[in-house]
């Protein structure tokens, strides 16, 4: 356009200093409307923020009650929540983890659907590091980025005795308190699950 | 004279090729050691040390220099026994850590030493296949950088081209006003007198009542059509993508390194919240992931942040007090008045994440997939058919039916009217 009418008109700098000012603002204009349309950035267009907003509190916000500025708080000391009392009473120490060994035993009863759960569980849980079948092989250690976890079936236990001699207790404090580059996994899993987990892991240490 | 230059020649020949066979031979011969070593040391010592990073142990490295060899036998052999024997470099060795080295009984000495041996080359062997390494990893870059360049080649291409008709029409436009000037000073004046005309023509057009209203309709339809859409949009949030405090990738967490969803959002199946993990959750990897080969041998900026965030020390692995907690931005945010549950959807259903997620294995960064309205609810529950096998809540409903039609009574606690959720959610 711009182009056109100066071929025909000639000279004409007036002319085309107010349509190079048109066309900028009118860039300028839908530019601002369509990035604004496509920010991804931003919510967009919002009707009753509020309705969005809990009144209460949800866990993952922020909260001016407390001194820590966090909703989710640490139970108080000498707390348990229910369902955990009395299976986290061993201490993360080798003295616990003996002690564990001798004074616990698998809650549940051995059961076809306590088992499919308990796999289930170990394959989203474990199985990244120890492997599908607990040999120590997971998607994180094939690749390289995690040192592997003895076997549950031929490795040794860095704690005495070999992998496949691993007794409920034992099973469950490690699940609980973690072992060497093992982190905790009680924030992750509770008693019940992991006894679940403790179950067939059992399965796992048969194998050969 | 030059007989003597000669011999000198000579002997100093002989010399370089009789030191550099046997530095061959030495190094192949620690070369072997060392591979024997590596393979026993990945099975039984990377659990808990690295050589030049301390993980649960100490850093192994100079470990040859530090003590001697007889010691070392007797320390990885059977280090409890050792410390209880009262060795006073054993008790002091154990102070390092509250967790005690393990014994390796079935270790034979050779195994030890060729251990040591890998500790001791153990650096060398990465530094001596850069090239490998840096083969392996140039080869996909490439490809990758292949369809980057073609693409900004393409676009490059298309640039210039519009740059140079540009450029060529405005040529062309200079040229002809030239030669209109040429032809004589009527043609300027012809062209003042039509733009006087285009302004009142422009007039004109004002004082049409069929143009104004032409005008006033395309407005209407283009305002109409904008508020319509942002309508439709407002308060529905698909494709949010905000910026993260930490540039936490799922494409890597999930998809390359297939850890599953339940590991860090374990809230899913248990609660109404799928749950941010708390960050003990990324210490159980990152405590020893820092991908510190990709900086350099610094831990990666981002895993920095976990660590700052707990206040952690990465070289004495001891945690302060100075806590703050990561702000995560949320992404998927009912409103209020809609109840919605994780674990019914999660465990009961057996819905996969990605149903409502997206191919969030694939996400870098992770936007909002699926639109959330109460249309998109309502949808899919009209699809959905329930799956009411193994399942204690259908069965009791099934029994409560099944006395009624035998005409006896139900109460509203035999339908769950008792279950605190009823009421207190």
């Amino acid at each position: 356009m711009l182009l056109k009418l100066s071929t025909t008109k000639g000279n004409m700098l007036v002319m085309n200093k107010r349509l190079i000012i048109c066309t900028a603002f009118l860039t300028v204009a839908a530019v601002t409307v369509i990035s604004s349309c496509s920010n991804n950035r931003s919510t967009g267009l919002e009707f009753a923020r509020n309705m969005y907003d809990p009144i209460g509190y949800n866990p993952d916000q922020p909260n001016k009650n407390f001194k820590d500025g966090k909703t989710a708080q640490n139970p108080p000391a000498g707390t348990m929540p229910v369902g955990f009392d009395k299976y986290d009473v061993y201490p993360n120490t080798l003295e616990g983890y003996q002690a564990a060994s001798a004074g616990m035993a698998n809650p549940l009863p051995v059961s076809v659907a306590t088992l499919e759960q308990g796999k289930t569980l170990y394959l989203n849980m474990c199985s990244h590091c120890h492997g599908l079948e607990g040999k120590g092989d997971g998607s994180i250690v094939k690749l390289g980025k995690f040192p592997a976890p003895p076997s549950y079936s031929t490795g040794n236990s860095s704690r005495g005795g070999t992998m496949k001699d691993l007794t409920d207790g034992k099973i469950y404090h490690t699940i609980t308190h973690g072992v060497n580059l093992m982190g905790p996994h009680k924030s992750q899993l509770s008693p019940e699950q992991r006894w679940k987990i403790v179950m067939y892991v059992h399965e796992l240490q048969k194998l050969q | 004279m030059r007989s003597i230059s000669l011999f000198f020649r000579s002997v100093t020949k002989s010399l370089v090729l009789v030191t550099l066979l046997c530095s061959m031979a030495v190094s192949s011969a620690n070369a072997q050691d060392a591979a024997a070593g590596a393979a026993i040391f990945k099975q039984k010592c990377t659990a808990c040390h690295g050589i030049d990073k301390a993980v649960v142990g100490p850093a192994l490295k100079g470990i040859d220099t530090k003590y001697d060899e007889a010691w070392l036998l007797k320390w990885i052999k059977n280090a409890p026994a050792f410390i209880a024997s009262g060795d006073a470099k054993a008790v002091k060795a154990a102070e390092y850590s509250p967790a005690m080295m393990s014994a390796f009984p079935e270790l034979s000495d050779d195994d030890i030493k060729n251990i040591v041996a890998y500790v001791k080359v153990g650096d060398v062997k990465p530094a001596a296949d850069p090239n490998a390494a840096a083969g392996a990893a140039g080869a996909p870059a490439d490809k990758g950088g292949v369809s980057n360049f073609m693409l900004f080649g393409l676009l490059a291409v298309i640039i210039i081209a519009f740059l140079v008709i540009l450029v060529l029409n405005r040529v062309i436009t200079t040229l002809e006003r030239v030669m209109l000037q040429k032809k004589g000073i009527a043609v300027e004046e012809e062209d003042g007198a039509e733009t006087k005309d285009r302004f009142e023509g422009l007039k004109k057009l004002s004082k049409n009542k069929k143009f104004i209203l032409f005008i006033v309709i395309l407005c209407v339809i283009f305002l109409g059509s904008a508020g319509w859409k942002g309508m439709w949009e407002t308060g529905v949030h698909t494709g949010y993508q905000p910026v993260q405090p930490i540039k936490f990738s799922h494409q890597l967490h999930a998809g390359v390194n297939k850890i599953d969803c339940q590991y860090c959002h374990s809230g899913a199946f248990t609660s109404k919240n799928a749950s941010i993990p708390s960050l003990n959750v990324c210490m159980n990897c990152h405590n020893y992931v820092t991908a510190s080969e990709k900086y350099d041998g610094k831990t990666s900026p981002e895993i920095m942040k976990i660590y700052n965030a707990l206040d952690y020390n990465e070289e004495t692995k001891v945690y302060g007090n100075d806590t703050k907690p990561v702000e995560w931005i949320r992404i998927h945010n009912l409103p209020d008045l809609a109840y919605f549950n994780h674990s019914q959807h999660v465990s009961v259903a057996g819905i996969e994440c990605q149903n409502c997620h997206g191919p969030i294995q694939t996400m870098e960064e992770v936007y909002q997939y699926s639109p959330l309205t109460m249309k998109w609810c309502i949808n899919c529950h009209k699809q959905t058919e329930v799956n009411h096998k193994d399942n204690p809540y259908y069965d009791k409903l099934i029994a409560a039916h099944d006395k009624l039609k035998k005409g006896g009574k139900v109460t509203a606690a035999v339908l769950g009217g008792l279950e605190c959720a009823k009421c207190h959610y």
